[in-house]
Protein backbone atom coordinates (compact mmCIF):
# COMPACT_ATOMS: atom_id res chain seq x y z
CA UNK A 1 0.00 0.00 0.00
CA UNK A 2 0.76 3.36 -0.77
CA UNK A 3 0.58 4.86 2.60
CA UNK A 4 0.83 8.51 1.93
CA UNK A 5 -0.54 8.73 -1.37
CA UNK A 6 -4.29 7.26 0.08
CA UNK A 7 -3.82 9.98 2.90
CA UNK A 8 -3.40 12.43 0.37
CA UNK A 9 -7.23 10.69 -1.46
CA UNK A 10 -8.63 10.91 2.04
CA UNK A 11 -7.83 14.28 2.73
CA UNK A 12 -9.05 15.56 -0.68
CA UNK A 13 -12.30 14.27 0.55
CA UNK A 14 -12.81 11.10 -0.91
CA UNK A 15 -14.00 8.15 0.78
CA UNK A 16 -11.38 5.71 -0.31
CA UNK A 17 -13.05 2.55 0.43
CA UNK A 18 -15.92 3.36 -1.99
CA UNK A 19 -13.30 4.25 -4.86
CA UNK A 20 -11.24 0.84 -4.02
CA UNK A 21 -14.61 -1.22 -4.02
CA UNK A 22 -15.33 1.00 -7.69
CA UNK A 23 -11.93 0.18 -8.92
CA UNK A 24 -12.44 -3.47 -8.03
CA UNK A 25 -16.05 -3.61 -9.61
CA UNK A 26 -14.67 -2.01 -12.87
CA UNK A 27 -11.47 -4.27 -13.11
CA UNK A 28 -13.92 -7.49 -12.95
CA UNK A 29 -15.96 -5.75 -15.59
CA UNK A 30 -12.28 -5.56 -17.79
CA UNK A 31 -11.52 -8.97 -16.94
CA UNK A 32 -14.77 -10.63 -17.24
CA UNK A 33 -15.23 -8.88 -20.42
CA UNK A 34 -12.08 -10.12 -21.93
CA UNK A 35 -13.29 -13.36 -21.12
CA UNK A 36 -16.67 -13.11 -22.83
CA UNK A 37 -15.15 -10.93 -26.05
CA UNK A 38 -13.15 -13.97 -26.36
CA UNK A 39 -16.25 -16.56 -26.99
CA UNK A 40 -17.66 -13.23 -29.05
CA UNK A 41 -14.06 -13.29 -31.03
CA UNK A 42 -13.88 -16.87 -31.93
CA UNK A 43 -17.73 -16.83 -33.29
CA UNK A 44 -17.84 -13.65 -35.61
CA UNK A 45 -17.37 -16.11 -38.78
CA UNK A 46 -18.87 -15.50 -41.98
CA UNK A 47 -18.76 -12.95 -44.60
CA UNK A 48 -20.45 -10.27 -42.14
CA UNK A 49 -18.17 -11.30 -38.47
CA UNK A 50 -15.21 -11.51 -39.89
CA UNK A 51 -15.63 -7.89 -40.04
CA UNK A 52 -15.89 -7.86 -36.98
CA UNK A 53 -13.58 -9.70 -35.80
CA UNK A 54 -10.63 -7.36 -35.85
CA UNK A 55 -11.90 -4.92 -34.02
CA UNK A 56 -13.45 -6.97 -31.39
CA UNK A 57 -9.96 -8.63 -31.10
CA UNK A 58 -8.72 -4.96 -30.26
CA UNK A 59 -10.93 -4.44 -27.55
CA UNK A 60 -10.95 -7.63 -26.40
CA UNK A 61 -7.09 -7.16 -25.81
CA UNK A 62 -7.08 -3.56 -24.66
CA UNK A 63 -9.71 -4.53 -22.10
CA UNK A 64 -7.38 -7.44 -20.16
CA UNK A 65 -5.02 -4.18 -20.32
CA UNK A 66 -7.45 -1.96 -18.68
CA UNK A 67 -7.90 -4.89 -16.19
CA UNK A 68 -4.09 -5.03 -15.49
CA UNK A 69 -3.13 -1.09 -14.88
CA UNK A 70 -6.27 -1.07 -12.60
CA UNK A 71 -4.74 -3.73 -10.17
CA UNK A 72 -1.98 -1.22 -9.08
CA UNK A 73 -3.77 1.05 -8.19
CA UNK A 74 -6.10 -1.12 -6.18
CA UNK A 75 -3.56 -2.33 -3.89
CA UNK A 76 -1.71 1.48 -4.10
CA UNK A 77 -4.86 2.19 -2.30
CA UNK A 78 -5.02 -0.37 0.78
CA UNK A 79 -7.72 -2.78 -1.44
CA UNK A 80 -7.06 -6.24 -3.20
CA UNK A 81 -8.84 -8.61 -5.68
CA UNK A 82 -11.14 -10.98 -4.05
CA UNK A 83 -9.34 -14.65 -3.56
CA UNK A 84 -12.08 -16.42 -5.44
CA UNK A 85 -12.86 -15.94 -9.11
CA UNK A 86 -16.37 -16.46 -8.93
CA UNK A 87 -16.75 -13.80 -6.78
CA UNK A 88 -15.05 -11.37 -8.78
CA UNK A 89 -17.47 -12.03 -11.66
CA UNK A 90 -20.57 -11.53 -9.82
CA UNK A 91 -19.08 -8.07 -8.63
CA UNK A 92 -18.49 -6.57 -12.18
CA UNK A 93 -19.67 -3.17 -12.56
CA UNK A 94 -20.66 -4.42 -16.15
CA UNK A 95 -23.34 -7.44 -16.62
CA UNK A 96 -21.77 -10.55 -18.61
CA UNK A 97 -20.73 -9.49 -22.37
CA UNK A 98 -22.32 -13.67 -23.40
CA UNK A 99 -22.93 -14.51 -26.57
CA UNK A 100 -26.42 -13.92 -28.04
CA UNK A 101 -28.57 -16.79 -28.62
CA UNK A 102 -28.06 -16.64 -32.23
CA UNK A 103 -24.30 -16.56 -32.51
CA UNK A 104 -24.73 -16.25 -36.43
CA UNK A 105 -26.94 -12.85 -35.98
CA UNK A 106 -24.22 -10.31 -36.40
CA UNK A 107 -26.04 -7.53 -35.37
CA UNK A 108 -26.89 -9.12 -32.19
CA UNK A 109 -23.36 -9.51 -31.28
CA UNK A 110 -22.93 -5.73 -32.27
CA UNK A 111 -25.67 -4.96 -29.77
CA UNK A 112 -23.71 -6.83 -26.83
CA UNK A 113 -20.09 -5.37 -27.60
CA UNK A 114 -21.50 -1.87 -27.94
CA UNK A 115 -23.76 -2.41 -24.78
CA UNK A 116 -20.57 -3.49 -22.89
CA UNK A 117 -18.36 -0.40 -23.87
CA UNK A 118 -21.84 1.61 -22.80
CA UNK A 119 -21.68 0.72 -19.59
CA UNK A 120 -17.64 0.78 -19.53
CA UNK A 121 -17.83 4.61 -20.61
CA UNK A 122 -20.56 5.08 -18.18
CA UNK A 123 -18.50 4.00 -14.79
CA UNK A 124 -15.31 5.66 -16.06
CA UNK A 125 -16.82 8.86 -16.50
CA UNK A 126 -18.11 8.52 -13.13
CA UNK A 127 -14.65 7.68 -11.34
CA UNK A 128 -13.66 10.66 -13.34
CA UNK A 129 -15.94 12.92 -11.79
CA UNK A 130 -15.58 11.53 -8.62
CA UNK A 131 -11.68 11.69 -8.65
CA UNK A 132 -11.02 15.15 -10.85
CA UNK A 133 -9.00 17.53 -9.04
CA UNK A 134 -8.61 15.18 -5.93
CA UNK A 135 -6.66 12.03 -6.83
CA UNK A 136 -4.82 12.59 -9.42
CA UNK A 137 -3.25 9.21 -10.11
CA UNK A 138 -6.72 7.53 -10.76
CA UNK A 139 -8.25 10.35 -12.46
CA UNK A 140 -5.02 9.87 -14.64
CA UNK A 141 -5.40 6.48 -15.10
CA UNK A 142 -9.69 6.24 -15.07
CA UNK A 143 -9.42 8.93 -17.85
CA UNK A 144 -6.78 7.11 -19.96
CA UNK A 145 -9.03 4.05 -20.11
CA UNK A 146 -11.99 5.98 -20.48
CA UNK A 147 -10.62 7.52 -24.01
CA UNK A 148 -9.89 4.02 -25.15
CA UNK A 149 -13.51 2.61 -23.83
CA UNK A 150 -15.08 6.11 -26.41
CA UNK A 151 -13.26 4.47 -29.00
CA UNK A 152 -14.82 1.12 -28.45
CA UNK A 153 -18.18 2.20 -28.34
CA UNK A 154 -17.66 4.32 -31.55
CA UNK A 155 -16.36 1.34 -33.40
CA UNK A 156 -19.30 -0.60 -32.46
CA UNK A 157 -21.60 1.90 -32.93
CA UNK A 158 -20.50 2.63 -37.03
CA UNK A 159 -20.87 -1.31 -37.37
CA UNK A 160 -24.54 -0.54 -35.86
CA UNK A 161 -25.30 2.32 -38.55
CA UNK A 162 -25.43 4.66 -35.75
CA UNK A 163 -23.01 6.96 -37.52
CA UNK A 164 -19.25 7.32 -38.83
CA UNK A 165 -16.55 6.05 -36.16
CA UNK A 166 -14.49 9.16 -37.44
CA UNK A 167 -11.07 7.45 -36.73
CA UNK A 168 -9.30 4.88 -38.33
CA UNK A 169 -8.60 1.20 -36.68
CA UNK A 170 -5.34 0.92 -34.28
CA UNK A 171 -2.09 0.89 -36.21
CA UNK A 172 0.25 -1.25 -34.52
CA UNK A 173 0.39 -1.16 -31.01
CA UNK A 174 -3.20 -1.40 -28.78
CA UNK A 175 -3.68 0.71 -25.75
CA UNK A 176 -2.43 4.05 -27.18
CA UNK A 177 -3.55 5.66 -23.75
CA UNK A 178 -3.28 2.98 -21.26
CA UNK A 179 0.00 1.72 -22.71
CA UNK A 180 1.88 4.00 -20.19
CA UNK A 181 0.37 2.19 -16.89
CA UNK A 182 2.02 -1.20 -18.51
CA UNK A 183 5.20 -0.22 -18.99
CA UNK B 1 -51.30 0.66 -9.19
CA UNK B 2 -49.95 0.49 -5.51
CA UNK B 3 -49.11 3.42 -3.79
CA UNK B 4 -45.91 3.30 -1.83
CA UNK B 5 -44.78 5.62 1.00
CA UNK B 6 -41.14 6.31 1.90
CA UNK B 7 -41.29 3.54 4.73
CA UNK B 8 -43.24 1.29 2.63
CA UNK B 9 -40.50 1.71 -0.18
CA UNK B 10 -37.51 1.38 2.41
CA UNK B 11 -38.69 -2.37 3.27
CA UNK B 12 -37.85 -3.29 -0.61
CA UNK B 13 -34.21 -2.83 -0.13
CA UNK B 14 -33.25 -6.04 -1.75
CA UNK B 15 -31.07 -7.56 1.22
CA UNK B 16 -32.16 -10.66 2.98
CA UNK B 17 -34.03 -12.12 0.09
CA UNK B 18 -36.29 -8.64 -0.10
CA UNK B 19 -37.15 -7.73 -3.30
CA UNK B 20 -35.07 -4.77 -4.66
CA UNK B 21 -37.69 -1.87 -5.68
CA UNK B 22 -36.31 1.94 -6.56
CA UNK B 23 -38.60 4.92 -7.14
CA UNK B 24 -37.93 7.41 -10.24
CA UNK B 25 -40.15 11.09 -10.99
CA UNK B 26 -43.19 9.18 -8.71
CA UNK B 27 -43.14 5.54 -10.23
CA UNK B 28 -42.14 2.27 -8.59
CA UNK B 29 -39.43 -0.03 -10.38
CA UNK B 30 -38.79 -3.54 -9.76
CA UNK B 31 -34.92 -4.05 -10.01
CA UNK B 32 -34.93 -7.65 -8.27
CA UNK B 33 -32.32 -9.95 -10.34
CA UNK B 34 -30.83 -7.19 -12.54
CA UNK B 35 -27.13 -8.05 -12.45
CA UNK B 36 -26.20 -4.32 -11.51
CA UNK B 37 -28.89 -4.43 -8.37
CA UNK B 38 -27.19 -7.54 -6.67
CA UNK B 39 -27.86 -7.41 -2.69
CA UNK B 40 -29.86 -4.06 -3.53
CA UNK B 41 -26.47 -1.90 -4.38
CA UNK B 42 -25.93 -0.59 -7.42
CA UNK B 43 -22.65 0.57 -8.41
CA UNK B 44 -21.15 1.01 -4.35
CA UNK B 45 -22.97 4.48 -3.85
CA UNK B 46 -26.88 3.46 -4.64
CA UNK B 47 -29.18 1.40 -2.38
CA UNK B 48 -32.47 0.62 -3.24
CA UNK B 49 -35.62 1.07 -1.09
CA UNK B 50 -34.98 4.79 -1.90
CA UNK B 51 -35.92 7.39 -4.31
CA UNK B 52 -33.25 7.77 -7.23
CA UNK B 53 -34.73 10.88 -8.87
CA UNK B 54 -32.01 13.28 -7.76
CA UNK B 55 -29.34 10.92 -7.46
CA UNK B 56 -30.23 9.86 -11.06
CA UNK B 57 -29.15 13.88 -12.30
CA UNK B 58 -25.78 13.05 -11.39
CA UNK B 59 -25.25 9.70 -12.56
CA UNK B 60 -23.68 8.80 -15.89
CA UNK B 61 -26.67 7.90 -17.65
CA UNK B 62 -30.49 8.83 -17.92
CA UNK B 63 -33.49 7.85 -16.31
CA UNK B 64 -34.33 5.52 -19.93
CA UNK B 65 -32.19 2.57 -18.11
CA UNK B 66 -35.15 2.19 -15.93
CA UNK B 67 -37.42 1.26 -18.57
CA UNK B 68 -36.46 -2.12 -18.89
CA UNK B 69 -37.79 -3.20 -15.16
CA UNK B 70 -41.21 -3.44 -14.72
CA UNK B 71 -43.34 -0.46 -12.63
CA UNK B 72 -44.95 -1.89 -9.38
CA UNK B 73 -46.50 1.41 -8.06
CA UNK B 74 -45.93 5.03 -7.82
CA UNK B 75 -44.08 6.84 -4.70
CA UNK B 76 -46.54 9.20 -3.16
CA UNK B 77 -45.60 12.83 -3.01
CA UNK B 78 -45.02 13.57 0.31
CA UNK B 79 -42.83 16.55 -0.55
CA UNK B 80 -45.54 19.60 -0.41
CA UNK B 81 -43.97 22.68 -2.82
CA UNK B 82 -43.57 25.76 -0.21
CA UNK B 83 -47.18 27.53 -0.95
CA UNK B 84 -47.73 31.48 -0.03
CA UNK B 85 -50.47 30.92 2.55
CA UNK B 86 -53.22 32.92 1.08
CA UNK B 87 -55.14 36.17 3.15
Amino acid sequence: MARVAREMVEKAGINVNQLVELLVKNAAAELTTYYYYTILRCNLIGLEGEGVKEIAEAARIEDRNHFEALVPRIYELGGKLPEDMKIFHDISACPPAKLPKDPTDIKAMLIVLVEAERCAVRGYTHICNMTAGKDHRTYDLSQAILNEEIEHESWFSEFLGEGPSGHFMRRGETSPFVSKFLR
Amino acid sequence: MKEFTEEELAQYDGKNGNLAYVSYKGKVYNVTGSFLWKEGTHQVFHRAGVDLTDALEQAPHGGEVLDKFPVVGILQDIHMPDMPSKP
